[in-house]
Formats: C-alpha cells, sequence, structure tokens
C-alpha cells in the first residue's frame, strides 16, 4: 500500500494561504499529474507530504503514514524538488554516495543509478561543471537511489531539452510499470496528458478536480481547455 | 546516530573548501609567531613564549567560520533539502554536526599547536634561545587553544542555524569579535565583559596571561562551554520548527 493520502490541508504562509482545505489521493501503482498555475500550491503540498513544510492542519500520509515516521524514508520515497541543490563543488558520485548510506543502499548502486539517467561518463564531474539539465538528471537519479514505491517529482521536465523529455517521459513509464505510485507535479500539460493516469488540478490553492485522465477527454488539447476552464478565477 | 556521522564524514571529506579552512588556522599560527618574534620578541623571555603558543586560541576565528558552513551552508547550497528528506528526524542532523564539526575544530586545534610549537622551535633556535618544553604554562595554553577551537565550531554550527545565511552568520561573527564585543564590554564594565564569549576565549586561550580583565583560564573554558550550548540548543529549536521552503 503506497498510495498517497492528502487529507485536510491547509497551509498558511503568515497572511498568505498557500494550501486551503485540500483533499485528494493518488492511487496506488499509477501516475498522478499534478497540475496548477504558478503560485497554486503544488510544490507547498509536495513539501508537506515530504515533511519539509508543517501543515497548518490536515495532514498528508504516505501509505497509511506520515513521511517523518518513515523509518528508511528513501527506501520508501523518492523526491526531486525544484529547490534541492547540489554543492557545486562536489562530484556527482559524491553527492550521491552522501545520499547512499542513510538510504541504506550500498555504494555501487549509486553507478547503477547514473547510469539510469545516462550520466555514467560523468560521475567524477563536479556539479558546478553541469547544465541545469545536466543537474536534474543527478537529482532524478537521487530519488531513484534507494529503490523507492513512491516517487514525488516537481517539475521533472525543467532544463531537459526536447530528448531530453522524450527521455523522461520513457523512464516514468517504465517506473510506473513496474507498479510504482508517482506524482509529477508540472504545468506543462501535454506531458502530462502523455504520461499520467490521473490528474489533480488545483488553482489558488484549492482543489479543482481529481480523478482519471480520460474523465477530461484524454488528449492533450482537450485537458488543455478543461485545465483552462477548472483553474480560471470564478466571476 | 552512526549513520548521521557517517554522513557528515562524507559530506565534509567530498568537497575542500572547509579543509581550506581549517589549514588558514595553522598558517595563520605560523604568520604569526614569526610576526611576533620579526617585531622583537625576546626568545629568552618565558612570557613571550607564552604569547607564542597563545596564538594557537586565536585561530579558532577559522574554525568558527567552520562550523557555520556546516548548516549554513546547507541553506545556501540547497542540500539542507536532501539532508531532511534522509533524516527527517532533524535534531539529530544538528547533532551530528556538533559532534563531527566540534570534533574537527578540536583536531585543526591540535594541528595549529603542533604548528606553533615547530614554528616556535625554528625561530627559537635561529635567534639563540631554546624552547622550554617542561614550562607548564605552554602546555596550559595550547590545551586552552584546542579547547577554544573546539568551542568555537560548536557555537558556529548552533549560528548557522540561526542565521541560515553563510554571509550573515560570517558578518555578524566577525563584526561580534573585532567590533561589537569590544563595546558591549565598554557599555557595561569590565566586571561584565569579561563573560563575553571573545573575552571568555581569551581567557580559555591565555591570549592575555597578564590581563587581570579575564576569567581564570578554568573560567573561561565553562562560559565557553555554556555559550557553545545555548548557541546549539537554539539551532536545534530553531531548526526543529522552521519550514524549509
Amino acid at each position: 500500500m503506497t498510495e498517497i493520502e492528502v487529507r485536510g490541508l491547509t497551509k498558511t504562509f503568515g497572511a498568505v494561504t498557500a494550501v486551503r482545505d485540500m483533499s485528494f489521493t493518488a492511487p496506488d501503482g499509477k501516475i498522478t499529474g499534478f497540475l496548477g498555475p504558478n503560485g497554486s500550491g503544488k510544490t507547498t503540498t509536495l513539501r508537506v507530504a515530504l515533511g519539509l513544510v508543517r501543515p497548518s492542519a490536515g495532514e498528508v500520509l504516505i501509505g497509511g503514514v506520515p513521511y517523518r515516521r518513515l523509518a528508511q524514508p528513501r527506501r520508501r520515497v523518492g523526491a526531486l524538488l525544484e529547490t534541492a541543490g547540489f554543492h557545486p563543488g562536489r562530484r556527482a558520485r559524491d553527492h550521491l554516495r552522501v545520499l547512499a548510506s542513510p538510504a541504506g543502499v550500498p555504494d555501487h548502486r549509486v553507478d547503477e543509478v547514473l547510469g539510469l539517467v545516462d550520466l555514467g561518463s560523468s560521475g567524477n564531474r563536479r556539479v558546478r561543471e553541469f547544465s541545469l539539465g545536466i543537474r536534474q538528471r543527478l537529482g532524478l537519479a537521487a530519488a531513484l537511489l534507494g529503490d523507492p514505491q513512491v516517487l514525488l517529482l516537481d517539475e521533472p521536465a525543467n532544463g531537459l531539452d526536447p530528448g531530453g523529455i522524450a527521455w523522461l517521459r520513457a523512464l516514468l513509464r517504465s517506473l510506473a510499470g513496474e507498479g510504482r505510485t508517482i506524482v509529477v507535479a508540472s504545468h506543462v500539460l501535454s506531458e502530462v496528458a502523455q504520461t499520467a493516469d490521473q490528474v489533480v488540478i488545483v488553482t489558488a490553492g484549492e482543489l479543482r478536480f481529481a480523478g482519471p485522465l480520460r474523465e477530461l477527454g484524454g488528449s492533450g488539447g482537450a485537458l488543455e481547455s478543461a485545465f483552462l476552464k477548472l483553474t480560471a478565477v470564478a466571476g | 546516530m552512526l549513520t548521521q556521522i557517517r554522513t557528515e564524514l562524507r559530506k565534509l571529506a567530498t568537497v575542500r573548501s572547509p579543509w581550506l579552512l581549517l589549514a588558514a588556522g595553522p598558517a595563520i599560527v605560523v604568520a604569526g609567531i614569526t610576526g611576533l618574534v620579526s617585531d622583537g620578541g625576546n626568545v629568552h623571555d618565558p612570557a613571550v613564549q607564552g604569547r607564542a603558543m597563545a596564538h594557537v586560541g586565536l585561530a579558532a576565528v577559522f574554525t568558527l567560520i567552520f562550523g557555520i558552513l556546516a548548516v549554513a551552508g546547507e541553506y545556501r547550497h540547497g542540500t539542507i533539502t536532501d539532508t531532511f528528506l534522509s533524516f527527517p528526524r532533524r535534531g539529530r542532523v544538528i547533532a551530528a554536526k556538533l559532534a563531527v564539526y566540534g570534533l574537527a575544530g578540536a583536531a585543526a586545534g591540535l594541528v595549529s599547536s603542533a604548528a606553533a610549537l615547530a614554528a616556535a622551535a625554528a625561530w627559537w633556535a635561529a635567534r639563540g634561545g631554546a624552547l622550554q618544553l617542561s614550562a607548564a604554562d605552554t602546555w596550559r595554553t595550547l590545551a586552552g587553544g584546542v579547547a577554544a577551537n573546539c568551542a568555537f565550531a560548536l557555537i558556529g554550527v548552533g549560528l548557522g542555524a540561526l542565521v541560515r545565511n553563510v554571509a550573515g552568520a560570517v558578518a555578524l561573527a566577525l563584526a561580534w569579535i573585532a567590533l561589537i564585543e569590544g563595546i558591549a564590554g565598554q557599555l557595561i564594565g569590565p566586571g561584565l565583559a569579561r563573560w563575553l564569549p571573545f573575552s571568555a576565549s581569551e581567557a580559555l586561550g591565555r591570549a592575555a596571561i597578564t590581563a587581570t580583565r579575564l576569567l581564570p583560564q578554568w573560567g573561561g573554558g565553562l562560559v565557553l562551554l555554556g555559550y557553545a550550548a545555548v548557541f546549539a540548543a537554539a539551532g536545534v529549536l530553531v531548526t526543529l520548527r522552521r519550514d524549509v521552503t
């Protein structure tokens, strides 16, 4: 059981309400597209799910347990977040080695995941030499390190070139084919239309839709028009 | 806790900047002792030998900045997110950093002490003197210097967790040492000023052995340990409460 349940989640930062009474479930073994305009609360929701941000009300459970209570969280949940960074002077392989011991995986797993994201030959390079797209791949490698059943990815296509985006789509498809639960937060609708089974649409911190993609018409164009209608400011 | 400690050691082992900072300690000690002798310090005067050894305690300013990098450096590069994803129990992360950085600070103090002995031995010999290694004062000064290097690394870890911004924390620490503590000391008077952190570290590292304005060495050590405990506790509390965005 690795479904992700967002239950009555509210988060305020000072006077700003980033997420308001949000509830949805990302089902076990499916890819859920988490869609919304910039500033709609997607990242905040993911950060609460990962125990980085404390909710003002409600909770997010992963397989029935909050992230903070997972014993070896990197073996259960892999995350790619936009603000997660790298020490520019650290080599790519060393960045992953730092994460390997808390994930409880042996160091040779580091070379495996480097190969998985096509960085097998770049392990000894320092992160400062990397483009945004290569850093994104390294971040994905970190998320996959503990071979987790759950993946939470915030704008994973950021910085990837068209070839990289096609590669990412294939990777997500093959990870989902292994029965993993994947949440992809994105505002690139066409990407989500091609990969997701489920969609969750939020705007201004509130849920607008949660359900199978086919209910919104399935195709990329239909998703876009549904998205624009659902996220339009009321009135 | 062992996994947290091993992870912190790996982080340190895979970057260069903290090591350059720690290497600055022995370098400044050698330069300081060279300056002391060049400036006319009499190598036959035991007090001059004491002043030479007291440079070890002054080098603690580098372990302070080293400690600041432990947490604030992770916020700067955004690696703190991955750290807390690995270890959602943040208090243990800070505790592991205190252990690793405190020991590294003490080790830097030991290296600085060896550098002080070597530099002094070379200069004393060059000027026709001989180091009095049997002088208890020499060892007390060096031991205090090592303790100051350790304590300042701990204070740095706590300060970096509180301020989170490397430039801000380093600026605050250096301004405190160079300016603020002196002015604060004048405002509150010498009786209270000797309880301030830099004065306590001077007492511990015996930077001014003759000065009656300082606490005794052991007193300076206890006071500095108290500051380290307060900064560490405050750093943990704030880290537990704060959102990582």
